[in-house]
């Protein structure tokens, strides 16, 4: 079965292995250091010179040796001979492979107990060493070849890095792919509650896909709770309307003219809560579908209306503008908006206009204002700006809450702001 | 109140509710302003309060045990063209537009006052007896200049397909100048068409009314096609097809 090692066993498996995988390779170049080596070309070279100087040197008479070494020096050789040496000092082990070059190339040069020796007087390493001659006199030899040592900090380190970079690179795609699941949950888990149930795909090690049920069975129970208590609310609602109308009919045998407009004032409030009640909890279910809408009509038409009710409302922006939205929703949120404007101003001046690849709609009153600690406050449901105003603030406090919800079903921005000359703005940003 | 229609009997109406006390009210209500009624709470007594003799109109409940009202409007529009208003708890707009392309007349949400409510019977009562002539139809779609308009959903989309906001009175006064197309139409006449319509009367004066239709019309290639005919009204100059 896929998977069963579960999250930490899984994460330790990666750990191993790129431990592992770090170690082995680590200890390759390791390896690699410290035995000493030379370019392919320089070992041949120094192999053919030291044949040549060696049977050069041999053929002369002894006396005339020494002179034919020095013109066996070159710019890159020191030809020296002696007569006789003490006996070489023991090969150290990381000139083995050098050694080993060399005799590649000429083996009889092992007949001459070829050694070598390694000085290190400045950053480039000298290699020495001597050849025995057939009557036991030597032939020494120097080169300022550099030996191959990675002996440079900066460039070791940058060839170490990147097994190790590479080491990271997979790791981090293993890990990733084992914690993909997790990431698809938490993002579902932000978006709980504010839209549609997600469900999240059972998938990964077998303690995730635990998590995962678990978290599907939780958003199962959110859910069917959210739902009972707004059908419990929108059928309350809807179940007021009828003894709403009762009484409705009812007021026509209220014989006193005052009280009778008194109770129809009422009753009209508490139409209006259940109106705004149900527009609220709406939004949860039957969605309203996109309807492709003139906007500045829909505007126009709202302003009108308060206009003919002697409202001081005046609309400014073009006379068409058309995009798809859900007209009954973004209806009802601008006529909230315009009775808020008129509520705690006097007027209200609406504009719409496309700025690039959006539709802004501006309403603006000449109230006070909020204050701008409490501008989030009041895009909550049941938020009313403050408790004193409370007596001759109609409805439910729902206003506002509405139109934040019914621009967010529109994919749209909901911007509140104090105006520099006093009053509210209230900005709508569309996409078209 | 006198009878809305000048003749022999009462109108009778049919009132289909399954809340008593509502329906007793309403009854009365209806009964005060001269009516004829029948009440019926289910869908089977309304039957049978339609066996009793002849109706003129249908004041639906949506939400009725049983049988609910949108099927019983369907059914009723098998048999007759009587005309029906649907009340309803629920308001929304969904019911509404369901109910009016199932062929109701006209919607009206709880709660009501019995003055809207009469208000509405009024209008419709008159349209039926105006309007509806024997070899009229009832009307549901009608195009112009590329606009179209659905009675049923008491609609106006736009000539690139968008749905344009009119107040119940501009809807009516459209109507009124589409069913007189290039005609003159008086002022007169033109407020006594349009407030036989929905009975949404309004309290601005028909040339309010114009302009903000003309305004709606207007688009950026075309002018609205009503023109004013100085001292004496308006004019839609505009071919109406009509389906």
């Amino acid at each position: 079965m896929r998977g069963s090692l579960g999250l930490v066993g899984r994460i330790f498996a990666i750990l191993l292995l790129t431990l592992s995988l770090e170690f082995a390779v680590g200890t390759l170049i390791y390896e690699r250091a410290s035995h000493f080596s030379l370019q392919d070309d320089e070992a041949r070279r120094l192999a053919e010179h030291l044949v040549i100087a060696r049977k050069l040197v041999s053929e002369q008479p002894r006396e005339e040796r020494r002179t034919m070494a020095i013109q066996l020096t070159t710019d890159r050789y020191d030809v020296h001979w002696t007569p006789q040496s003490p006996p070489p000092p023991p090969l150290a082990p990381e000139l083995q492979r050098m050694r080993g070059q060399i005799l590649d190339w000429e083996p009889s040069l092992a007949r001459s107990a070829l050694w070598l020796r390694l000085s290190s007087p400045g950053r480039h390493s000298e290699i020495s060493g001597g050849l025995r001659l057939t009557d036991g006199s030597w032939l020494y030899f120097g080169t300022h070849v550099s030996a191959n040592r990675w002996e440079f900090t900066i460039g070791r380190m940058g060839l170490a890095l990147i097994p190790v970079l590479a080491l990271l690179v997979i790791g981090g795609i293993l890990i990733r792919r084992t914690l993909a699941p997790l990431r698809d949950l938490t993002r579902a888990t932000e978006r709980i509650g504010l839209s549609d149930q997600v469900k999240v795909a059972e998938g990964g090690t077998n303690d995730i896909r635990d998590l995962i049920r678990a978290f599907n069975a939780m958003q199962d129970r959110i859910h069917r709770l959210i739902t009972e208590r707004t059908e419990t609310l929108a059928a309350v609602g809807h179940d007021l309307r009828t003894p709403l109308a009762r009484l409705r009919l009812r007021l026509d045998a209220v014989e006193d003219d005052a009280a009778r407009n008194a109770l129809a004032g009422d009753l009209d409030e508490m139409g209006a809560m259940i109106d705004s009640l149900l527009a609220f909890l709406g939004g949860e279910k039957d969605p309203e579908p996109k309807v492709r809408s003139d906007l500045a009509v829909m505007i126009a038409t709202l302003v009108d209306a308060f206009e003919d009710q002697g409202k001081d409302v005046a609309y400014a922006g073009p006379d068409h503008l058309e995009l798809p939205l859900r007209p009954l929703s973004l209806r009802r949120a601008i006529g909230n908006l315009i009775e808020n404007a008129l509520h705690y101003g006097h007027r209200a001046r609406l504009s719409l206009a496309r700025e690039g690849d959006r539709a802004v709609i501006r309403v603006e009153d000449d109230g006070a204002g909020i204050p701008p600690e409490r501008m989030r406050d009041v895009l909550k449901p049941f938020a009313r700006l403050d408790s004193a105003r409370q007596r001759n603030t109609r409805g439910l406090g729902l206003g506002l809450a509405i139109v934040d919800r019914a621009v967010e079903r529109e994919g749209g921005a909901l911007t509140l702001s104090n105006r520099a000359e006093g009053g509210l703005r209230v900005e709508i940003s569309l996409p078209l | 109140m006198l009878r809305d229609i000048s003749g022999m009997t009462a109108p009778t109406i049919i009132l289909v509710e399954d809340d008593p006390p509502l329906r007793t009210l309403t009854a009365r209500a209806l009964q005060e302003h001269g009516y004829q009624v029948r009440p019926a709470s289910s869908g089977p007594e309304m039957w049978v309060a339609f066996d009793a003799g002849p109706v003129d109109l249908v004041v639906l409940d949506v939400m009725l045990p049983g049988t609910n009202g949108i099927d019983l409007c369907r059914q009723i529009r098998r048999k007759s063209d009587v005309p029906i208003i649907f009340i309803s708890a629920k308001g929304s707009e969904t019911d509404r537009i369901v109910g009016l392309e199932l062929g109701a007349d006209d919607y009206l949400p709880k709660p009501f006052g019995a003055r809207e409510l009469i208000a509405r019977i009024r209008a419709i009562l008159r349209r039926a007896g105006l309007e509806r002539g024997p070899d009229e139809q009832r009307e549901s779609e009608a195009r112009f200049e590329g606009w179209s308009v659905s009675f049923p959903r008491r609609e106006l989309r736009s000539p690139t397909g968008a749905v344009v906001d009119l107040t119940g009175a501009e809807f009516d006064l459209l109507g009124s100048f589409l069913s007189h197309p290039q005609r003159v139409i008086a002022r007169e006449r033109l407020i006594e068409l349009s407030r036989t319509r929905m009975g949404d009367s309004s309290d601005r004066s028909i040339d309010v009314l114009v302009s903000r239709l003309r305004r709606k019309l207007t688009t950026d290639d075309r002018a609205a096609p009503i023109t004013t005919v100085r001292g004496v009204g308006y004019m839609f100059n505009a071919e109406v097809e009509r389906a």
